[in-house]
C-alpha cells in the first residue's frame, strides 16, 4: 500500500485512493461542492484544490490518485488564495438571497463563504440570471443559484438512470436542465435536493414553510415499503415536515425513494383521531369507551370460528403479536397478514426472506426477476441493481412484465413455465445461472400472489437448487417485499392455525354471512365491498377503504408517531422511533388491540412497550437481534404443480399510492396527475 | 456542397411541421444514422450531416436521433447546445459567419458585416424574416492570412473585400445556390513563403512506410527517439516518450490502439495545419500510419476543424488514393498483421475541443469537456483505448525522421528543439503566410524575413500564447525560450494592444465550456472589466482586480484554456501599460458609479441631450 505525506502527516491507503479520501482518513478536511464520495469524480468546481510537491499548479485532490511518496500540503498561502478566489467566483454569481432560501442554514455554500469568502465581493458587478426549471411537482428549482457542480446530473444519470437531466450551453452559459424542462422522470428524485450543496433545487411540497433550524429530527425507519430504509423524520410541534434518508449502507446507502420522502404530508390528511361507531348506518365520532363497549356487546366468545383477524401492510410487530395472542384467546384461528394472498408460508424463514441480502446483490453476477417490477416495488433497491450492472458483471433476465427498469435485461416472456424450463436445464438461461459464481433471483410478491402462487414458488426454490444458487457463503434466493408489515408477520407466524382461512377464504366467509366479526389492522387492500354483513372492527390510522367499511373505527397510530419494529424484506429487525404524537385520541396500535382484548375479558399478559417485546422474542427469537441479518438455513418449499399461463406482473401499478398514508397526500395526488397512474409504463430513454 | 437548399428552413422552430416535412425529417434521419451503423459515439457527426442537409436541428429531430440511438434526448440536446455551428432553431437559409480574429478586423471585417447587414436588411445575429439569411461573428477561420474571411454555410470565403462583399450579398438576395456561386470566390491560398526541411520534402507516399516497414517497429521508435522530435500543438511534448507510453499500455487486442490526428487548429492566428491538410495530406496520413506501426493501432481520427470543411473532400480523396496504394487498409504494404485505418471527424466550433481530452469526448460524440487526468489519454482514450493524440505538423514530421533518420532531424534547431517549425505569420507585414523556420530562429529574423516594420508587439502562439514587445525581439523560438504553437500575429505601431487583448479575452469567454469554475466564471467577468475599461468607466483598483483574477484563473482551471485565458492581459498589463490606462476616466479613485451615464436612459425617454441633461464631471 503506497505511503504519502500530507500537511506533515504520514499515512498508507490502498492504491486507487484520491487525495482527498486519504485527507479524510488523517481528518484532514478539505472543502469540496461537486465532489460526492457516491458519484462519479467530476472535478469541476475546483475548491479542493490541494498542493503538491513537484507539480506546478495546485490540483483538485478530490480527482487525483495518490502516488507513493507524494507530498501534499493542504493548508500553504496559494491553496488558501486558491480556494478564495473559487469561493469568491461562486458567490459572484450566487443571488446571496440566504434569508428567502431554503437552504439556509444547511447549505454547504453558506458555510464554506464563512470560513474562505473574503469579507468584501466585487458586488457591483452584474450577477448571472437564469430561468426557473421545472423538474415536476417535488423539486423546486432556483437555477439562478446552481453553481454547475452537475451533483444532480450525475445523480440522474448514473444513480437513478433517469438520462433526461443534462448540461446545455457552454461557457457561462451553461445550464442544468431537463429536456423541453419536463418533469425528472424518476421514483428516486427527491435525493437531488440532498445532494445540491446550494438551494438550487429544494424541496417543493415544503417550500417555505420551515427554516432548518427550528426543526427538530427523530432518527427512525421508513415503512413505506419493505426496504426499511434508514430515515430522519423532521418535526416542527405535531407536525411532520419533511423525511431524509439517514445513511445505512446495508440498506439505502443514502437515497430515499419519492414515496418515502414526499408522502408525508399524507401523515396528517385523512387521519382517524377519535373513534367512530356505526349508528343507523353512519359513522359517528365517539369516546372510547364507548366504541369498547359497543364492541364488546358485539363480540361474544362463542363466536370462536366465526371471527377473524387480517392484519394491513403497515401493522408493526407488537401489534401483530398483540391481535395473534388475542386471536388465540379468542379461539380462532382465522388470522392472516397476506392481504394480497401470496403464497409464502411462515415456518421456514429462508422461503420469504431477501436471503443475499440488499447489499449482497453486489455481489449477484446473475439475476433472474420473476414477477416483480423492483423499480417501483422498491425503488432504493432498484438503484442497487443498476448500480452492480453499470460494473458490467451482472446480466439480467426478467420473467414478467416488460417495463424500463433503468438496465438492460434478458427479456425471457411472462409465462410461469419458463421457470420450469430452467429448473429443468432446458432453457439457455440456465446455463447463465450455472455459470455464474453468485446467481440470484428475485421473486416478486406478483409471482406468488396468484392462484398457482404455491407451485410457481415451487418452481422458484427449483430453480435455485438446480442452478447453484444456494451455497456456503450465498444464498440467492430472494423474495422482495411490498410490504413492511409482512416479513414480521410471517416470523410471528400470523397466518392460518390449523382449520384457520386465509384472507381469500376469509372475505368469501364474510361475504356468505359465515363470519360475525372481521378485525382489520389497518387492512385496507382486501376486497371491502364483499364483506356481507359482517361486523367489521377498524384498527389503523387513516380513514381509507377499511375505515369506510368498518362498524368500529379505533384510531391507531402511524410509524411516525410510535416506537415500534418492523423486519425489512431481508430479515432485519429494525425499530421506528416516535417523531410526533398520534393526533387526538389516537393511540399506539398495540395498546388498542391490549384495550380491546381487556373490553373482551381477554386482557394480554403485558402492560408495557418491553413486556410486548420480551413476547416478541419469545414468539420467534429473531425479534431480540436488532438490525441484523442472520442466514437463514434452507429447506424444501412450495408446492409440485402446474402453473397458469395467466401471465407474471408487478402486484404494484401506482408508485404514489400504496398504502393510506401515499393515498392521503396531496403530493402523491400532484405526481400521479404529473406522471400517470401505471408507472409500469414509464420510460426515461435507454441506459448505457 | 454540404447545403441542400431545402425549403424547410424558412418553418419557424415553433411552427408544426407539416407531415411531408417530418417525413422528409424521418428519411434524413434514418439515411445518416444508417450510414454510421447508429453507433452513439457518432452522434456529433450524425448531427453535422443532418444538418447540412436540412439547415438546422429541429427538436423533433434531436428527439427521433436520440430513440434511434438509444440514447437520452438530453444528451443529444446537450451535444447540440456545445457546438456553436449546431442550432436547434432555423437559422437562414444562407448563414454567414464573419471571423472575428483580431487579424480580421484589422483588415476591416467588422465594417464589412455592417456593410453586408445593411445591404441585406438584418441586424447581427438575428435572421431575417424571410429566412433567407442570418449574419453573424465567429472565432478564427483561420485565414488570418488572406483575411478578412467569412463562412457561408460552412464554407470559406476569404480575402473580402467591398466588391465581393457586394456581390455575395446579391447572390444571397437572389437566393442563388451555393453551387452556382462562382467557384473562385471559394479559393483559398496557400501563400507558402519559406520552405524548409517539411515543405521541401519531396517524399512521394509511402516513402516513409517503406523505410520504417524495412527496418521494424523498434527500430522506429528508436529513430523517434533519437530524433528529439516534440509535440507541435504547444504543449511540446516528447514524442517518442508519448508513443512510447501509448505502445506499453495494455490494451484489447481486438479493439486495438487509436491514433488521433489534432487538426482542429482553433487557435486565433494559426493556420498552418491548414496548408499541410492541402498541399501535404499524404505526409500527414503518412506520419499517422506510421504512429500506427510503432504503436500498434489499428484505427486513426483525423479531427477536422468545422471551419476547413471545405478539406474534407480532397482529403477523402487523398484516404482512397492511399487505400488503393495498399498504404491503409488491411495488411499494410503486404505486411500481414499491420492493418489500418483513418477515419475523419468534423468539429463544429469549439475551440477547447482542441485541447486532446476535450477531443477525445468529441471523437465520442460528447461535450467538449476536458476530462480528468489521470488516466491519460495514453493509457484512457478514445473509448477507454490506449490513444496517441498528435498535431498535424507532429505526424507530418515523423515521414522525415522514419526516411532521414533520427540523427539528422536532431541536428536541425537547437538542442532541447529539433526540426523546424511552420509560422503562420499574419498581421502587419509585407508578406503573411507560412513561414518554416528551424528552431532557435529570433523574432526579428522572422520579422524581417516577412518584411515587417515598426512593430509594436507580436503574438506568439496565439491568443493563449505570449505577447512580445520589441525588447524581446531578439528571444529565439524554441522550447526553451519562446514556444509556439506556430500563431505569430504582427501589430505596428498604430495598433491599439488594449484592443488586442480585448479581442482575445472575448475569445475565451465565448470559447469556455463551462465545465469548471475558473474559467466559466471568470472569463466572462473578465470581459466585463475590459468591456468597462473600454467604455471608459474603468479605475485604477479594477486593473488590481483583474489582476487578481487572472491569477485565480491560472492557478486553478481545470485546463489549458482557463489556464491561458489570462495571459493576454496579464502581459498587456505589463508590457503596454499605458494602453490601459488611457482608457481610465479616474486614475486615482473608484467612482461609486457614473452619474451622467446613468442618465442616458432619462436622456433618451425625455428626448434631451442639451447641457442641463448632463451632470458634468466637476458637479457629480
Ligand atoms: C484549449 C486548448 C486548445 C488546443 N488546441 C489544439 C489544436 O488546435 N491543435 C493541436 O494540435 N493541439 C491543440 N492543443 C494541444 C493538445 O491538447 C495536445 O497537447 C496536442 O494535440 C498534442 O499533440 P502534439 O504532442 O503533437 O503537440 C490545445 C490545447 C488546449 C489546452
Ligand atoms: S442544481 Fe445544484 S446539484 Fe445541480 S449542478 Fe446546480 S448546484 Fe449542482
Ligand atoms: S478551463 Fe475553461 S475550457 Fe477548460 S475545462 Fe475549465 S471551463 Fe472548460
Ligand atoms: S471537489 Fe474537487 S473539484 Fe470539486
Amino acid at each position: 500500500m503506497p505511503k504519502l505525506t500530507i500537511d506533515g502527516r504520514e499515512i498508507e491507503v490502498e492504491a486507487g485512493t484520491t487525495i482527498i479520501q486519504a485527507a479524510e482518513l488523517l481528518g484532514i478536511e478539505i472543502p469540496r461542492f461537486c465532489y460526492h464520495e457516491r458519484l462519479a469524480i467530476a472535478g469541476n468546481c475546483r475548491m479542493c484544490l490541494v498542493e503538491v510537491e513537484k507539480m506546478p499548479k495546485p490540483v483538485a485532490s478530490c480527482a487525483m490518485p495518490i502516488n507513493e511518496g507524494m507530498v501534499v500540503k493542504t493548508n500553504t498561502p496559494t491553496v488558501k488564495n486558491a480556494r478564495q478566489g473559487v469561493m469568491e467566483f461562486l458567490l459572484l454569481n450566487h443571488p446571496l438571497d440566504c434569508p428567502i432560501c431554503d437552504q439556509g442554514g444547511e447549505c454547504d455554500l453558506q458555510d464554506q463563504a464563512m470560513a474562505y469568502g473574503k469579507d468584501h465581493s466585487r458586488c457591483d458587478e452584474q450577477k448571472r440570471a437564469v430561468d426557473k426549471k421545472n423538474f415536476g411537482p417535488l423539486i423546486e428549482t432556483a437555477m439562478t443559484r446552481c453553481i454547475q457542480c452537475t451533483r444532480c446530473v450525475r445523480f440522474a444519470n448514473e444513480i437513478a438512470g433517469a438520462p433526461e437531466l443534462g448540461a446545455l450551453g457552454r461557457g457561462e452559459h451553461m445550464e442544468i436542465t431537463t429536456y423541453l424542462n419536463q418533469a425528472l422522470d424518476s421514483e428516486l428524485s427527491g435525493n437531488l435536493i440532498d445532494l445540491c450543496p446550494v438551494g438550487a433545487l429544494t424541496n417543493k411540497p415544503a417550500s417555505f414553510t420551515y427554516r432548518s433550524w427550528e426543526l427538530k429530527s427523530t432518527e427512525s425507519v421508513d415503512a413505506m415499503d419493505a426496504l426499511g430504509s434508514a430515515i430522519r423524520i423532521d418535526t416542527r410541534g405535531n407536525q411532520v415536515i419533511r423525511i431524509l434518508p439517514r445513511v445505512n449502507d446495508d440498506v439505502n446507502e443514502e437515497w430515499l425513494s419519492d414515496r418515502s420522502r414526499f408522502a408525508c404530508d399524507g401523515l396528517s390528511l385523512q387521519r382517524l383521531d377519535k373513534p367512530y361507531v356505526r349508528r343507523d348506518g353512519k359513522l359517528a365520532a365517539t369516546t372510547w369507551s364507548d366504541a369498547l363497549s359497543v364492541l364488546a356487546a358485539k363480540v361474544k366468545s362463542s363466536m370462536t370460528g366465526r371471527m377473524a383477524f387480517i392484519a394491513g401492510d403497515h401493522s408493526d410487530a407488537e401489534t401483530l403479536v398483540a391481535a395473534k395472542d388475542l386471536a388465540a384467546a379468542m379461539g380462532t384461528t382465522h388470522l392472516d397478514c397476506r392481504q394480497d394472498g401470496a403464497a409464502l408460508e411462515a415456518g421456514l424463514r429462508a422461503s420469504y426472506l431477501f436471503n443475499s441480502t440488499i447489499a449482497g446483490i453486489e455481489h449477484a453476477d446473475a439475476l433472474l426477476i420473476v414477477g416483480s417490477n423492483p423499480r417501483i416495488e422498491a425503488a432504493v433497491f432498484n438503484a442497487r441493481v443498476r448500480k452492480r450492472w453499470l460494473t458490467g458483471k451482472l446480466k439480467v433476465a426478467v420473467i414478467g412484465p416488460k417495463v424500463d427498469l433503468t438496465y438492460k435485461y434478458e427479456w425471457l416472456g411472462d409465462n410461469p413455465s419458463i421457470l420450469a424450463d430452467i429448473a429443468a436445464g432446458t432453457h439457455p438461461f440456465a446455463a447463465t445461472l450455472k455459470a455464474a459464481a453468485n446467481p440470484a433471483l428475485i421473486l416478486g410478491q406478483g409471482a406468488v400472489a396468484r392462484t398457482d402462487g404455491s407451485a410457481v414458488l415451487g418452481l422458484a426454490r427449483k430453480v435455485a437448487d438446480t442452478t447453484g444458487m444456494v451455497k456456503d457463503g450465498w444464498n440467492g434466493f430472494n423474495v422482495l417485499h411490498t410490504a413492511a408489515s409482512r416479513v414480521g408477520a410471517l416470523d410471528l407466524g400470523f397466518v392460518p392455525g390449523t382449520g384457520g382461512k386465509n384472507v381469500a377464504e376469509i372475505v368469501a366467509a364474510a361475504g356468505k354471512g359465515e363470519l360475525d366479526v372481521l378485525f382489520l389492522l389497518g387492512a385496507d387492500e382486501i376486497d371491502i365491498s364483499g364483506l356481507g354483513s359482517t361486523f367489521v372492527v377498524y384498527i389503523g390510522s387513516h380513514g381509507d377503504f377499511g375505515a369506510h367499511r368498518a362498524d368500529v373505527v379505533l384510531p391507531g397510530a402511524a410509524y411516525t408517531e410510535k416506537n415500534a419494529t418492523f423486519v425489512n424484506t431481508e430479515g432485519r429487525v429494525q425499530r421506528t422511533r416516535l417523531a410526533t404524537f398520534p393526533p387526538g385520541e389516537a393511540k399506539e396500535d398495540w395498546k388498542v388491540v391490549a384495550a380491546v382484548a381487556e373490553a373482551l375479558g381477554k386482557a394480554l399478559p403485558y402492560t408495557t412497550l418491553s413486556q410486548v417485546r420480551e413476547r416478541l422474542s419469545a414468539v420467534n427469537p429473531v425479534f431480540a437481534q436488532i438490525d441484523m441479518v442472520a442466514p437463514a438455513s434452507w429447506g424444501t418449499f412450495g408446492q409440485d404443480g402446474s402453473v397458469l399461463p395467466q401471465p407474471l406482473t408487478s402486484t404494484i401499478k401506482t408508485f404514489y399510492a400504496v398504502d393510506p398514508i401515499s393515498r392521503s397526500s396531496k403530493t402523491m395526488a400532484q405526481c400521479q396527475a404529473a406522471f400517470g397512474e401505471d408507472q409500469c409504463q414509464r420510460k426515461t430513454g435507454t441506459h448505457g | 456542397m454540404p447545403d441542400s437548399q431545402t425549403p424547410n428552413s424558412q418553418q419557424s422552430a415553433l411552427r408544426e411541421p407539416t407531415a411531408e416535412q417530418r417525413r422528409h425529417w424521418r428519411l434524413v434521419v434514418e439515411g445518416v444514422i444508417a450510414k454510421h451503423g447508429a453507433r452513439p459515439e457518432q452522434l456529433l457527426q450524425i448531427l453535422i450531416e443532418i444538418q447540412e442537409e436540412l439547415s438546422w436541428l429541429p427538436l423533433k429531430v434531436v428527439t427521433d436521433v436520440a430513440e434511434r440511438l438509444s440514447i437520452s434526448r438530453a444528451r443529444v440536446e446537450g451535444v447540440v447546445g456545445f457546438y456553436s455551428f449546431l442550432h436547434t432553431r432555423p437559422n437562414g437559409r444562407f448563414r454567414v459567419l464573419f471571423s472575428n480574429n483580431i487579424i480580421d478586423r484589422m483588415l476591416g471585417s467588422q465594417t464589412m458585416m455592417d456593410e453586408m447587414c445593411r445591404k441585406l436588411w438584418l441586424q447581427p445575429g438575428k435572421m431575417s424574416e424571410d429566412g433567407l439569411v442570418s449574419i453573424g461573428p465567429t472565432s478564427c477561420t483561420g485565414m488570418g492570412d488572406q483575411g478578412p474571411a467569412l463562412l457561408v454555410n460552412g464554407m470559406t470565403i476569404t480575402k473580402l473585400t467591398h466588391q465581393r462583399v457586394n456581390l455575395i450579398s446579391e447572390l444571397i438576395r437572389k437566393d442563388t445556390p451555393l453551387a452556382q456561386w462562382p467557384q473562385d470566390l471559394f479559393a483559398v491560398d496557400d501563400n507558402i513563403q519559406r520552405k524548409d526541411i517539411l515543405l521541401n520534402s519531396a517524399l512521394k507516399p509511402g516513402d516513409a512506410l517503406r523505410a520504417a516497414l524495412a527496418n521494424g517497429p523498434d527500430a522506429l521508435m528508436e529513430e523517434m527517439k533519437k530524433s528529439k522530435l516534440r509535440g507541435r500543438g504547444g504543449a511540446g511534448f516528447t514524442t517518442a516518450q508519448k508513443w512510447d507510453f501509448c505502445r506499453q499500455a495494455p490494451v484489447d487486442e481486438a479493439l486495438g490502439r487509436v491514433v488521433v490526428c489534432n487538426a482542429d487548429e482553433g487557435e486565433p492566428g494559426t493556420f498552418k495545419d491548414r496548408v499541410l491538410l492541402t498541399r501535404y495530406a499524404d505526409l500527414v496520413f503518412e506520419g499517422m500510419t506510421l504512429a500506427a506501426y510503432a504503436i500498434g493501432a489499428k484505427k486513426g481520427f483525423l479531427y477536422l476543424r468545422g471551419e476547413y470543411r471545405y478539406l474534407l473532400a480532397p482529403l477523402q480523396e487523398v484516404l482512397s488514393a492511399r487505400r488503393a496504394q495498399g498504404l491503409l487498409g488491411a495488411s499494410i504494404l503486404s505486411q500481414t498483421g499491420f492493418d489500418f485505418d483513418i477515419e475523419i471527424h468534423m468539429g463544429a466550433g469549439a475551440y477547447v475541443c482542441g485541447e486532446e481530452t476535450a477531443l477525445l469526448e468529441s471523437l465520442e460524440g460528447k461535450r467538449g469537456t476536458p476530462r480528468i487526468r489521470p488516466p491519460f489519454p495514453v493509457t484512457h482514450g478514445y473509448l477507454g483505448r490506449p490513444t496517441s493524440v498528435n498535431n498535424v505538423e507532429t505526424l507530418a514530421s515523423a515521414c522525415l525522421i522514419a526516411t532521414q533518420g533520427g540523427d539528422a532531424f536532431a541536428k536541425i534547431g537547437t538542442a532541447q528543439s529539433s526540426g523546424t517549425k511552420l509560422l503562420s505569420i499574419s498581421g502587419d507585414c509585407a508578406q503573411p503566410g507560412i513561414y518554416e523556420f528551424p528552431f532557435g530562429a529570433t523574432i526579428a529574423e522572422v520579422l524581417e524575413a516577412c518584411g515587417a516594420t515598426d512593430v509594436q508587439a507580436v503574438q506568439m502562439g496565439g491568443a493563449s500564447g505570449v505577447t512580445l514587445a520589441p525588447s524581446e525581439f531578439s528571444r529565439k523560438m524554441a522550447f526553451e525560450d519562446v514556444p509556439t504553437a506556430g500563431a505569430f500575429m504582427i501589430f505596428d505601431s498604430g495598433r491599439d494592444m488594449f484592443e488586442v487583448a480585448s479581442n482575445f479575452v472575448h475569445f475565451f469567454a465565448h470559447e469556455s465550456c463551462g465545465f469548471c469554475t475558473p474559467c466559466r466564471v471568470g472569463t466572462s467577468l473578465l470581459t466585463g472589466y475590459l468591456d468597462k475599461l473600454s467604455n471608459g468607466y474603468g479605475s485604477k483598483p479594477d486593473l488590481a482586480e483583474i489582476d487578481t483574477l487572472n491569477r485565480v484563473l491560472k492557478s486553478t482551471s481545470h485546463c489549458g484554456l482557463g489556464q491561458a485565458a489570462a495571459n493576454p492581459i496579464l502581459d498587456g498589463l505589463k508590457k503596454f501599460r499605458p494602453a490601459y490606462e488611457k482608457r481610465m476616466l479616474h486614475q486615482d479613485f473608484e467612482p461609486a458609479f457614473n452619474l451622467d451615464a446613468a442618465l442616458e436612459r432619462a436622456r433618451q425617454i425625455t428626448g434631451r441631450d442639451d447641457a442641463g441633461a448632463h451632470i458634468l464631471e466637476e458637479q457629480a
